[in-house]
């Protein structure tokens, strides 16, 4: 007992942020635990370190919690709204200041190096635009600039970070110089989102060859990540099938009358996958009738779905994803839910078998609850350019209000890549083998889909 | 070569046939005769002028006394509306040329065309092959037209193999000089847009077109090419770039003004230069050809196209009409920039030939826009020093 108290006591704070309780070992102050975490935080790279903002806070020594989270999180908060290229200028700064952080040992020492840390930021931001002048200083704006930018984040983030704003003017970190620096930079963020709008409406922007636009799906994969994280809480599996690179066309069941699948899938994918990569959805020949989803399909870099588009897309690498059941399984009535509807003609077998991309085959759960269809409207195809009109639980009581979809708990699975190399050059024109792959293709996403719901236990949740 | 060749341009007192012929006397071993039912208000140094229409049924007698080589066929009206006169002359008049240099063994006929012809469709593929079928609209007398000629020539080159057609399908052309439905478009305030609708655009800036059309006289391509600027732009960069005001109409309304029975007296088809399909749907098409066939790269890429455009109206519409000695300095400058830049991109063009390498094509392509773009960069600051 007595021997045990002797012992010094591991230095390092938890994750919870209290003391270790741990014993330290003989040769260093840290306990076995944060020994280790010690080692590796060395060794880990920035980006990880940033990421895993626990395992930062965790470093021993750090005694100053307040103000590291301010710089951290008043940099992360100005560059968030910023430019990618200025996003990476904050990657920067945050990795320095961590690994700053633990060799400072007083708050006199911490200011100053917040000081000489702000400055050198300052200077490195100024050098990506010399001509740049901020507006005089004056703190009414300030206060009304920080309240603008604030109000992207939900209410308790904003509180902590008024907090410990707050409490930092009390310690009298913040002098002068330092607030000015901050000034500058909030500044330069504002002007470039004014900018941002300029440039949509004077036409200075870029696309791609297949008129994908960047900047457009930057501003609406917020609304994508809602929809996945939050509100189908989407579980996907198998994104490490998806090659990093080169071409794969993924085949996908549809579902839900509208095509949300579709959009949860290039989620997924651009979301969850290593590589972030881009899927081009091929659409149905309907989407381009349709305002605004015509212009944002466009946008996206969505294409409509032809032989001659698929071909080329994958002829240039690209991970391409396409829905052969289309309208009839997308419209198909909730009594023939994930029963899948005939794939097609088999176009999608020709693709991959022309260009060599392998096929790997998408299971989506979920998705056939959005909307349960209970029977079709007898107007549709033969009156109009809609493929099909279905009588849903809300549609068309509530007007098109009724086509919202319902919260249903979403799985997407990635399967097995089916290699497409090996049937030689010619392939595509033996109809026979195409049939038959295209049934295979079609049973082993059946099966998936099957495996899948014997997993699941509600729809809900 | 033993004899010079005879060229003959239809339609010379038209703008195309005008810029085409004053590019072609300047080539050498090149008689160029013009024929067009006016006379042009000023003939290119050099150029055999008849005043002779080219549905006269004494065509071929001309064309076998003078031993004429190549025709660039150039006669063509632009209506909104079909209408029987435009008809007679674009259709009857491509049909009896054609058949005309048929009979007298000319071996090269050159014809502009439009990727119009394809037609936007919501079936369309992002990149429309020369192959694809041609369904253009109907309600255009422009493209209607242009749509029969082809035919006509699609059936007439098969019966008659021996001589060489070259159909060039430009795409939407834009410039300080031309009319033409893109520029009416753009000029045009009222003009709108779809509301929800953004497809990708082709543009090819007018000079590119004489270009073009000299490049298929000189050389022996034959078949139909589509001709455009590199880079598809969407329709709303477009606007933008060109200075044009933000004006959408719901799409059922635009076909419904193109329907309406007092359209001409309202003034609704003089807004709508463009049939709102073509402000709807794709028609991008496929420049694969035109790269490796035709062996050919526009000057201007699509966005220089609608920089010089917004440059030439900003100047048209904010000068003062008493200031028109500033505004024909101006204008010359102007002409002189996009003379510097046709001689500098001949000159590459020259070069590239010169070296005989068999990736010459390709450097050719990199070379010329970076030439451009310092030219361009030159002028603006001699002007931007002058106006101090």
């Amino acid at each position: 007992m007595s021997n045990e108290e002797t012992r010094a006591r591991c230095e390092a704070l938890t994750q919870a942020g209290d003391p270790c309780k741990n014993y330290a070992l003989v040769d260093s102050v840290y306990c076995q635990v944060h020994a280790k975490m010690a080692v590796e935080q060395v060794g880990l790279a920035g980006d990880l370190a940033q990421r895993e903002g626990g395992s930062v806070r965790d470093l021993p020594q750090q005694e100053e919690g307040s103000v590291g989270d301010l710089a951290q999180q008043g940099v992360a908060q100005r560059e968030g709204g910023g430019v990618e290229q200025e996003g990476s200028v904050g990657d920067l700064a945050q990795q320095e200041i961590a690994q700053r952080e633990a060799q400072a040992t007083s708050d006199e020492q911490v200011r100053e190096q917040l000081i000489a840390e702000l400055d050198e930021l300052t200077e490195r931001v100024q050098a990506t635009t010399p001509d740049y002048q901020p507006p005089p200083f004056s703190p009414n704006r300030f206060v009304a600039l920080v309240e603008e930018l604030l109000k992207k984040l939900p209410a308790d983030v904003q509180l902590d970070v008024l907090d410990k704003f707050r409490s930092a003017l009390r310690k009298d970190l913040l002098d002068m110089e330092l607030v000015k620096g901050a000034w500058y930079m909030i500044n330069h963020t504002v002007e470039y989102n004014v900018d941002v709008v300029k440039r949509r409406f004077t036409g200075e922007y870029d696309v791609d060859e297949w008129g994908l636009d960047w900047e457009f799906l930057d501003a609406v994969l917020p609304f994508f990540n809602f929809l996945y994280k939050i509100y189908w809480r989407v579980d996907a599996s198998g994104l490490d099938n998806i090659p990093v690179q080169g071409r794969a066309l993924l085949v996908a069941n549809h579902s839900g009358q509208l095509p949300w699948d579709g959009m949860m899938v290039g989620t997924a994918v651009l979301t969850g996958h290593p590589a972030q990569r881009l899927v081009r959805t091929l659409y149905g020949s309907v989407v381009p009738t349709v305002p605004f989803l015509s212009a944002w399909a466009t946008r996206l870099g969505q294409t409509l779905a032809s032989v001659e588009n698929g071909t080329m897309l994958l002829e240039l690498d690209e991970l391409v994803a396409v829905f052969p059941e289309g309208y009839k399984g997308a419209g198909k009535p909730f009594k023939d839910r994930y029963n899948l509807a005939r794939f097609g003609r088999g176009g999608f077998v020709r693709m991959a078998l022309d260009t060599g991309a392998p096929i790997i085959p998408v299971s989506v759960v979920g998705a056939e609850e959005t909307n349960i269809s209970l029977a079709k409207l007898p107007i549709g195809s033969s009156t109009s350019s809609i493929p099909y009109l279905p009588i849903t639980l809300t549609f068309p009581w509530l007007g098109l209000l009724g086509f919202w979809p319902l919260p249903t708990k979403w799985y997407i699975d990635f399967g097995e890549p089916i290699p497409m190399e090996t049937y030689g050059p010619d392939a595509s024109r033996n109809l026979v083998l195409v049939s038959q792959l295209t049934d295979h293709v079609r049973n082993v996403v059946q099966d998936m889909v099957h495996e899948r719901l014997a997993q699941r236990r509600s729809i809900f949740f | 070569m033993a004899r010079s060749k005879t060229v003959l341009v239809t339609g010379v007192a038209g703008y195309w046939g005008t810029q085409v012929a004053d590019r072609l006397v300047t080539e050498t071993d090149f008689h160029v005769i013009g024929l067009d039912a006016s006379r042009p208000e000023q003939g290119a140094q050099g150029l055999d002028f008849l005043q002779i229409d080219v549905r006269n049924p004494a065509l071929v007698d001309l064309l076998r006394a003078e031993e004429v080589d190549a025709v660039c066929h150039l006669a063509f009206v632009d209506a909104l509306q079909p209408n029987e006169a435009a008809f007679d002359l674009n259709v009857m008049g491509a049909t009896k040329v054609l058949g005309a240099c048929a009979e007298a063994g000319v071996s090269k006929v050159v014809l502009k065309s439009s990727t119009a012809v394809y037609g936007a469709r919501p079936s369309n593929s992002a990149f429309l092959t020369e192959d694809h079928p041609l369904r253009g609209s109907r309600r255009v007398g422009t493209i209607r037209d242009m749509v029969q000629i082809e035919a006509f020539c699609n059936g007439f080159c098969r019966q008659r193999a021996e001589m060489a057609v070259t159909v060039l399908r430009f795409s939407s052309i834009v410039g300080p000089a031309a009319v033409t439905p893109m520029n009416r478009y753009l000029e045009d305030g009222w003009a709108p847009s779809l509301v929800g609708f953004d497809p990708l655009m082709q543009l090819i800036h007018e000079d590119d077109v004489v270009e073009a059309l000299v490049h298929a006289v000189v050389n022996d391509v034959p078949g139909p090419f589509n001709v455009a600027a590199e880079d598809a732009l969407p329709l709303n960069k477009v606007r933008g770039l060109a200075g044009k005001r933000r004006r959408a109409v719901l799409h059922p309304f635009a076909y419904w003004g193109l329907g309406l029975p007092g359209r001409r007296s309202l003034g609704i088809g003089r807004h709508l230069p463009l049939d709102p399909d073509y402000l709807r749907y794709p028609w991008v098409a496929d420049l694969t050809k035109m790269r490796d066939e035709l062996d050919f790269s526009p000057r201007y890429t699509a966005e220089e196209v609608l920089l010089e455009f917004a440059e030439q109206k900003r100047m048209r519409q904010h000068l003062p009409q008493s200031a028109v000695l500033a505004q024909s300095e101006e204008r010359l400058r102007a002409i002189i920039k996009q003379r510097e830049r046709g001689r500098e991109w001949r000159e590459a063009q020259a070069e590239a030939v010169a070296e005989t390498k068999p990736d010459d094509g390709a450097r050719s392509d990199a070379e010329a826009p970076s030439d451009i773009s310092e030219t361009g960069a030159g002028s603006n600051v001699e002007q931007g020093g002058e106006d101090e």
